[in-house]
């Protein structure tokens, strides 16, 4: 699986994007590029140290700026799906349905912040060992 | 396109980034940019004063800009390890 096609199916959900320089923009992917390039909308940033918010209405990011992106568990399931919904119009054989993986995935939240922010490394979550 | 990586799909890596940061998960794919996808992943944050603590994050793309090591984990190994006795310090960034 391709990197940019699991972005490119990760639109319309929430994210976390964390910049090189620190930062995390959290908000719900609009578009991407094949450079990475995103525009987001209903953005709240975060400055490195996590002691400033700012809020805005959309934002775009230059995809060579980008450290990491977090999406929502489920969002690799529905590539799956995507793939096979293509291979089922190209021909009618193969394309197993991905259907059925075990419910432990979803909670992005995982309790979820104050802010609605979805983690990045300044927020203390609890640790689970493996 | 082979890069030697693919082998490594579907396995736990660990994945040090040029911040000095360690991530653990199962690797789903990748791109010829090195950019990851790391599935059901956590972070290992190092200290010398408690012992490793596990951050869990879940779905990642890291962008291959940011990659420095990426590591096949031992599972059968890495199950035996008692992180909370493990004290060393943090990876600093990477010097450009």
């Amino acid at each position: 699986m391709l990197p940019l096609s699991l972005l490119r199916t990760a639109q319309n959900h929430p994210m976390l994007v964390e910049l090189k320089n620190g930062e995390t923009y959290n908000g719900h992917l609009v578009s991407c590029d094949n450079w990475m390039n995103i525009n987001l909308r209903e953005v709240i940033c975060t400055s490195r140290d996590g002691d400033k918010f700012w809020r805005m209405p959309e934002c775009y990011i230059r995809g060579s700026t980008i450290k990491y992106l977090r999406i929502p568990d489920e969002v690799i399931d529905m590539v799956k799906e995507e793939t096979a919904i293509k291979n089922r119009g190209r021909d009618n054989k193969g394309a197993k349905s991905q259907r059925g993986r075990p419910a432990t995935r979803g909670n992005f939240g995982r309790g979820g912040g104050k802010t609605g922010n979805i983690g990045g490394r300044n927020l203390a979550q609890k640790t689970k060992q493996k | 396109m082979s890069s030697g990586l693919d082998v490594f799909v579907n396995h736990t890596v660990a994945i040090i980034t040029s911040d000095g940061r360690n991530f653990i998960g199962t690797l789903k794919g990748f791109d010829q940019t090195i950019n990851i996808i790391l599935d059901e992943s956590h972070e290992r944050v190092y200290s010398t004063a408690t012992g490793v603590e596990q951050v869990m994050l879940g779905l990642h793309i890291i962008r291959g800009d940011n990659v420095a090591i990426i590591g096949l984990i031992d599972e059968e190994l890495d199950n035996r390890l008692n992180l909370a006795s493990i004290k060393a310090e943090p990876l600093n960034s990477v010097v450009h």
